[in-house]
């Protein structure tokens, strides 16, 4: 095609963007920043890591683009590549917050973590969400997706989170791409080899009519950058993270048992009447409920004797000045996807809803209540009419709201007792800037299933194993992820299942002590690269590109 | 994975530093880097073990048309000769556009 945008490199897409002549690459193919990950796995590195930092004049606005190369492992975000896109968005604000106006753009051809990195690449997007939502108090923050890969994973939690979406018909987006879906949950769920099928579901006609992106382009050079250059003039912002209300709506007129057709969700979209959702303080009842990590130490932390909601899956109290948050399993609840404890559409929704409250009523108080998570979650919803519906914005609208909570100033401390894995993770644990996990066994932490992490990256689960006594990021335990960094405190002590007397008080302590760290650090989520850990290995590459970024951004 | 190092005995420096091509499958990435050593150097990270002899031949090739001096290297998602060639080439011809 004469001019196509989506053919071009992802350098040469940043490149088009801009002005003539008024591009510079920062951290680009001279600067060795590769990722130290890939090679101990045999794999074959690249020297921007997969993604290009282009800084420059858009219509004589000061901009930066930020474009993922989807040829180079799928477009995926590790350590390396994330932090180049936290540190430039990072700058960005700082120049915004000093007053130098700058536009970010990011192009997103991604499928979403990379999985040979995989806890880097969570904690990466977790990061690189909380700069964009800082950023949007001050300039809008624009998103392409020409196509090719499209925008997966973690990324299209991200995408959810920009102010304004463009793509061309050559684009599809999802949160769990089918062929994982078809392994979590079978080929009836969601059939892979059926390629009409996901493009209607996810493609960029459907994602237009239903408010997941918000403008279809034709794929050519000069159309997309009018278009960007049109969205910034108007400082457009969808604020898709804002509407929990609308969706619970529709949620709550879905028959799960009956099949949803791309058709009829077009309507229901169209038909959706939006009414309030509050979601009440649990409350105890006399029912048994069903274990899990998560309401064993809820129901603990908050004194609620088989603590019960309004919502079966989502359990929150406020309890001595601080408002407790679990996702928890109900085995009979009306999405099937969600009975094993998983982040889905109605709790990431209604999560959203609560901690917006949460924010809301403190909003004229000095001293912000903390917000504890309770994290037990094995996953995302794996369904087709999870990614119908997008499932993506779900996730966005919790792990937006615990962003703007701690930007505002609530210290949002992350207690681990269970599994903190993917999607999951990034809705309900990442945004927090205290973590503490206990160091027990039965924890996974991780980015996808082995399962599906072997069948994407096309190895076996003993290669991916071996794999993983290489690279910490790539192993499911806690003890592993300790050495990352990212942890306020692993608790040596105390067992997840084991929430005795002397057990829950030590944690309350902890608990006590990392609201006060938090108070006395920064809102942001720093806290992760300044750990002895972090700086002595965990985030030794990290830190690396933060500096080269901050030292090339002003050099010209 | 195979790294590879090869030493060419080249006389013609290169000014500036030029880089082309990605990381995808097939395909590859050529870096090439003013040096002020004697002799060309190229460090080859590929994901296609065995092919040392290949390589040889390829770059014995291309340096004897064009004896270009450089630090180089190339990171290789298992292009074909062709592939490689036509990489080389046009990172040469993008440090001929550069003058």
């Amino acid at each position: 095609m004469k001019n196509s945008f989506v053919e071009l490199s992802g350098r040469d897409r940043a490149l088009a963007l801009l002005d003539k002549g008024t591009a510079r690459e920062l951290v680009g193919p001279f600067d060795d920043m590769i990722s130290p990950h890939l090679e101990p796995q045999g794999i074959v590195p690249e020297s921007d890591d997969g993604v290009i930092l282009m800084k420059g004049q858009l219509e004589h606005k000061n901009a930066l683009v930020i474009s993922i190369e989807s040829a180079f492992q799928g477009g995926g975000i590790g350590e390396v590549s994330g932090a180049k896109i936290v540190a430039a968005l990072e700058q960005v604000l700082k120049d915004n917050q000093n007053g130098t106006e700058i536009y970010p753009i990011i192009i997103l051809d991604t499928g979403g973590v990379r999985l040979q990195e995989a806890n880097y690449g969570l904690l990466s997007i977790s990061e690189i969400q909380n700069a964009v939502i800082a950023i949007k108090k001050y300039v809008p923050v624009i998103g392409l997706i020409p196509g090719r890969v499209g925008s997966f994973g973690g990324m299209s939690i991200t995408s959810a989170i920009l102010s304004y979406l463009i793509a061309t018909k050559k684009a599809r987006i999802g949160l769990n791409g089918p062929e994982v879906i078809e392994q979590e949950a079978g080929v009836r769920e969601f059939d892979s080899s059926d390629k009409d099928l996901i493009w209607d579901t996810l493609g960029t006609k459907q994602r237009a009519a239903t408010g997941i992106v918000d403008e279809i382009v034709d794929d050519s050079v000069e159309v997309m950058r009018d278009a960007v250059t049109a969205a910034i003039a108007e400082k457009k912002d969808a604020k898709r993270t804002e509407k929990a209300d609308f969706y619970l709506s529709l949620l709550d007129k879905l028959d799960m048992s009956q099949p949803l057709n791309t058709t009829e969700y077009r309507q229901r979209y169209q038909d959706v009447e939006t009414v309030a959702h509050p979601i009440i303080d649990a409350v105890s009842t006399n029912d048994e409920k069903p274990k899990s990590r998560g309401r064993l130490w809820f129901e603990k932390l908050t004194g609620i004797q088989n603590a019960e909601t309004n919502v079966p899956t989502v359990l929150q109290a406020t309890v001595g000045g601080k408002t407790y948050i679990a996702i928890v399993p109900d085995p009979k609840n009306r999405f099937p996807r969600v009975q094993n404890g998983e982040a889905g559409l109605q709790e990431g929704f209604a999560i959203a809803n609560v901690v917006n409250k949460v924010i809301k009523e403190d909003a004229d108080k000095d001293t912000k209540r903390p917000i504890i998570l309770v994290v037990d979650v094995p996953s995302q919803a794996y369904g087709y009419k999870e990614e119908l519906i997008g499932i993506h914005v779900a996730l966005a609208s919790s792990a937006a709201a615990y962003a703007k909570a701690r930007q505002a100033g609530h210290p949002v401390i992350s207690f681990i007792p269970g599994d903190a894995v993917s999607g999951g993770f990034l809705a309900h644990g990442l945004q927090s800037n205290r973590m503490i996990a206990l160091d027990d066994d039965s924890i996974t932490i991780q980015a996808m299933s082995k399962a599906s992490a072997a069948r994407i990256t096309q190895r076996t689960i003993a290669e991916l194993e071996e794999a993983t006594k290489h690279v910490p990021a790539m192993a499911y335990d806690i003890d592993n992820y300790e050495k990352l960094g990212a942890l306020y405190k692993l608790v040596k002590d105390v067992s997840s299942w084991d929430a005795n007397d002397q057990a829950v008080t030590e944690i309350k302590k902890i608990i006590d002590e990392a609201v006060e760290s938090a108070r006395q650090g920064e809102n942001n989520l720093h806290f992760r690269y300044e750990t002895k850990i972090a700086k002595e290995s965990g985030r030794v590459a990290t830190l690396k590109m933060r500096q080269a970024v901050a030292d090339q951004w002003h050099v010209s | 994975m195979e790294k590879l190092t090869f030493s060419f005995k080249n006389t013609k420096p290169v000014q500036h530093p030029v880089h082309v091509g990605v990381v995808a499958s097939g395909d590859l990435e050529v870096i090439f880097k003013p040096t002020s050593a004697k002799e060309t150097t190229l460090h080859i990270v590929t994901g296609s073990d065995g092919f040392k002899e290949v390589w040889q031949n390829v770059l014995t090739r291309f340096f004897d048309r064009y004896p270009l001096l450089a630090d180089i290297e190339i990171n290789d998602f298992g292009a074909t000769p062709g592939v490689v060639n036509l990489r080389l080439t046009q990172a040469m011809e993008a440090l001929n556009d550069e003058k």
